[in-house]
């Protein structure tokens, strides 16, 4: 029946469904190819930013798949597992660990304080059940001021920072900026290509590849398809014997872990660790560059991910001088596309939410219309 | 019920059922101020110094939390899209100044001008409130993100041309920072000024509180007022009872963003700046929380939350930079501040609420 | 039975992270060398510097030293390995030597003096520690959430530079 529609389907009705299905990839194909010409980069120059802001930030949007999968929304949490990916990294600095071994290091460090903040985050979460997303937003704040008084005031006196360099020069805290020249784009500089001056950084496209394979074996697994059984209907799953509150405490555990690697990763590229301010967007622009490539706040695939990274950061690269060169002001651009990175989130979340309230009205419908079916048979 | 009255009996039941009933989180931020207050006098500061900045601060913030009141009763939550009435502020104080108005005039006219543009901006924020019920807090915050990056844009293409508005080079685009100096700069809490010693009482600011706060009051009184709470507290009963949910939302999302308006025009007579492109973004979350910490919680909120949800909030604001610094010798307020106030709204967030979703 | 499994999995797990954690630590310890042509002292004897040496490390070179000059470089692990171009006076024809030394995990500088390693003395001759001389800084430097541009007050938002590159 439901292949027999869509082979009869003409072609003007499959475009249109494939238009209403994505409107935001086609929104931002459509931006990006008016502002490409307008901003008068060379597809060289693209190519290449594209290609290093891939290996950066791939990595981290990942991480926001798996509290998806489990009916969590968008896991503005994330930012929980970016600072303990930062502060494994001031570790690192401060032990100096160049290199590679660093990178695991401070990966390996973040790992434990992931766990403590994740398990921390999906209690918190389970308590605030349907609004998750809010939660999860304010909890990121929260934790940020935690992060500001270990950081700012008990690094140095309570946890020992032996180098000056990065110390505050007051004596406690650390400072702005942590210096990771050391362990600058080591990941990216390892067996690199460079086609026509376009710099592949295999080993980061390796470990993406190797985490997207694993996100693929993981939903085969048991506690995927818990996951998901979870993110359906939660009741059901309850019913069907799942440990609901587990399944998505561990789900918001995975997604910090993976967070706070992906954090290392992304720092390792910029070569310098902006203390208190890294983290504070990065939430934001993730769950952004993921809405864009086609995800809702309960599903979205690998697909949505690279083409949503690339698409955001394309727009994110022509956007200010684009705005520079049709309006005369540098600043323009910039706020642009702070502005459609939030408003692609605004819209994103009221599809989403429209989506839900019709299913749930014709679900109502329905129900009346059989309970009416009902009472004419008896 | 059995549980109820044996617990009534006891006196450590009864401070369980305050407990209970105020919140642990609140009784320990009360409990909080109250050691700064007690502090401060030690630590060599003085005491109706820190009394007078706390009303003061008190006087410009509570508008901005007294706009919670209208949507959090309507059941649309916390209004985490404060922003979106804050801009219609800034563009009512802004046009005021373009205009050419000066004194107390201009607070006046920023009021008037501010008012038609907080009421279309409030109708499509109530309009698209309404179309995503449940989701509303989220949404909110990115309506009100959206909002002030795009005014942002705004802000420099508009053509403003008041000299001590735009930057002075280029000779457009709004600055950063206008200072209202000539123009309403302490004009509420100039009037009537009481003044003992060190302490003084703004109550031209205060009065102008009252003022709102009594028709907020009054207005949830009316009928519509109870037609509007009552949508909030049950919806499907509200619509049973004939009440227009839909109506009575759009209203209190109107009033809500009008409020806010009038809030921020308050803060910054007070304050002597406007304060335009990013600043407004935050801004929604010190009042979330303030009424949060008045015993406020995500569906209900009273006049008497936000009076004493502000001088909490406000409290601890002042009080912890003078007092915790010369106890520690370590500049901590800016963290406090931030765990108290995110920390209340989790609190908040994680209550069960009965009736809402 | 199975629960038994479980914590012996994680525990194995703990344990090889903190293995490869340690072996991390070794491996990657970073360390900022220093080489001083610089004459040498040791029990009663002077080792004279030669006129010129040229340092190489990982193939580049990190430093040309004449007399009592320093250079430096930054080696990660605990093998140091550089070649040493000499040239013992001027106009001699330069001779190669490949060294090896091994720097300890608990310094972050090392100074090798050249004229005491090319004399093939012991470790404790050629190799100090470098510690550095704290230099007071002026101006002191706070983190971001406390900066504000304009008037000092604000509604209490957090420090948020709005607009970022990612």
């Amino acid at each position: 029946m439901k292949n027999n529609t869509t082979t009869q389907m003409s072609f003007g009705k499959k475009l249109r469904r494939f238009l209403s299905d994505n409107p935001v990839p086609i929104m931002f194909i459509i931006i990006c190819a008016v502002c490409i010409p307008v901003s008068g980069f060379s597809p060289g120059y693209l190519l290449n930013e594209i290609m290093t802001r891939m290996g950066r930030n791939t990595f981290l949007i990942l991480c926001l798949l798996i509290p998806i999968m489990a009916g969590m929304g968008l896991n503005f949490g994330m930012t929980l597992g970016a600072m303990a990916g930062e502060i494994g990294l001031i570790f690192v600095a401060d032990w100096q660990i160049y290199g590679i071994p660093g990178v695991v290091l401070a990966m390996i460090i973040s790992i434990p304080i992931s766990i403590v903040l994740g398990i921390f985050c999906g209690k918190v979460l389970n308590m605030a059940k349907g609004r998750e997303m809010i939660t999860s937003y304010i909890i990121s704040f929260f934790i940020n001021g935690v992060y500001q008084l270990v950081v700012l005031y008990m690094m140095g006196p309570i946890i020992p920072i032996k180098h000056s360099s990065i110390r505050l020069p007051r004596g406690y805290g650390i400072r702005n900026t942590v210096s990771l020249l050391n362990m600058r784009q080591c990941l990216d500089n390892l067996m690199s290509i460079t086609i026509k001056g376009v710099k592949i950084p295999v080993l980061t496209f390796i470990i993406v590849g190797v985490l997207c394979l694993f996100f693929v074996w993981f939903k085969k697994t048991k506690l995927g398809q818990d996951m998901r059984a979870v993110g359906q209907d939660m009741e059901v799953a309850r019913d069907a014997g799942i440990n609901v509150e587990r399944t998505r405490i561990i789900s918001i555990v995975m997604s910090t872990v993976l967070a706070g690697f992906g954090m290392v990763i992304y720092i390792q590229n910029m070569g310098n660790l902006p203390t208190y301010t890294a983290h504070s967007q990065i939430g934001m622009f993730c769950i952004a560059a993921l809405l864009i490539g086609g995800a809702s706040v309960d599903h979205a695939s690998i697909k949505n991910v690279f083409l949503g990274v690339i698409l955001f950061h394309l727009m994110f690269i022509v956007a200010p001088s684009t705005g520079t060169k049709i309006t005369g002001d540098s600043m323009i651009g910039e706020y642009f596309r702070v502005f459609v990175s939030y408003g692609v989130i605004t819209v994103a979340l009221t599809m989403y939410e429209t989506k839900k309230r019709r299913i749930k009205s014709r679900a109502g419908q329905q129900l009346k219309a059989d309970q009416k079916g009902d009472e004419a048979d008896e | 019920m059995n549980a109820k009255t044996s617990e009534e009996k006891t006196a450590g039941g009864r401070i369980q059922g305050l407990i209970k009933s105020f919140g642990l989180p609140r009784l320990i931020i009360a409990g909080f101020l109250l050691l700064l207050f007690i502090a401060s006098p030690f630590v060599g500061a003085n005491i109706f110094t820190q009394l007078t900045n706390v009303i003061n601060r008190f006087g410009w913030n509570a508008i901005l939390v007294l706009a919670m009141v209208p949507m959090v009763q309507s059941g649309c939550g916390l209004n985490f899209g404060l922003p979106l009435g804050i801009i219609s502020g800034l563009l009512g104080a802004t046009l005021s100044i373009e205009f050419g108005f000066t004194g107390g005039l201009s607070f006046f006219v920023a009021i008037a001008l501010a008012t038609p543009f907080a009421l279309i901006l409030g109708t499509g924020y109530g309009w698209l409130l309404n179309k995503i019920k449940g989701g509303e807090m989220m949404i909110a915050t990115y309506v009100g993100f959206s909002a002030v990056s795009f005014m942002c844009m705004m802000w420099i293409l508009l053509p403003y041309h008041a000299p001590n508005m735009v930057w002075g080079l280029s000779g457009k685009g709004l600055r950063t920072t206008i200072s209202l100096e000539g123009y309403y700069a302490q004009v509420l809490s100039n009037f009537l000024k009481i003044k003992i010693g060190s302490f003084s009482i703004p109550v031209g600011n205060l009065l102008f509180f009252a003022v709102l706060a009594l028709a907020v009051w009054a207005f949830f009184h009316t009928k519509t007022g109870t037609a509007m709470t009552a949508a909030g507290s049950n919806p499907t009963f509200a619509k049973a009872a004939g009440v227009n949910v839909d109506k009575m939302r759009m209203i209190s999302v109107i009033m809500s963003t009008w409020l806010a308006a009038i809030g921020i025009l308050v803060y910054e007579q007070g304050f002597g700046f406007v304060q335009i492109y990013m600043a407004p973004f935050y801004m929604a979350l010190p009042a979330v929380s303030a009424i949060l910490i008045g015993g406020a919680s995500v569906n209900k909120a009273s006049i008497l939350n936000v009076i004493i949800g502000t001088f909490l909030f406000q409290g601890i604001v002042t009080m912890t930079p003078t007092v915790m610094n010369s106890i520690i010798h370590m500049d901590v307020s800016e963290v406090v501040r931030i765990i108290v106030s995110n920390g209340m709204i989790l609190y908040a967030l994680t209550r069960k609420t009965e009736g809402s979703k | 039975m199975n629960k038994k499994k479980t914590i012996l999995i994680r525990v194995l797990a703990v344990v090889v992270l903190l293995v490869i954690a340690a072996a991390m630590m070794v491996i990657g310890r970073g360390h900022t060398v220093y080489f001083d042509n610089v004459a040498m002292e040791y029990e009663g004897k002077t080792y004279a510097n030669p006129y010129r040496v040229d340092v190489y490390v990982k193939e580049e070179r990190a430093a040309k030293l004449k007399a009592d000059e320093r250079g430096m470089a930054s080696w990660m692990g605990a093998n140091f390995k550089m070649t040493l171009e000499i040239t013992e006076n001027k106009g001699d024809e330069p001779t190669t030597k490949e060294f090896k030394v091994k720097l300890p995990q608990s310094m972050d500088g090392v100074i090798i003096n050249i004229p005491a390693l090319l004399a093939d003395l012991p470790e404790e001759a050629y190799l100090s520690e470098f510690v550095q001389t704290i230099v007071e800084e002026p101006e002191e430097e706070e983190p971001s959430d406390t900066e504000t541009d304009t008037p000092v007050d604000d509604l209490g938002t957090d420090g948020f530079e709005g607009l970022g590159d990612i």
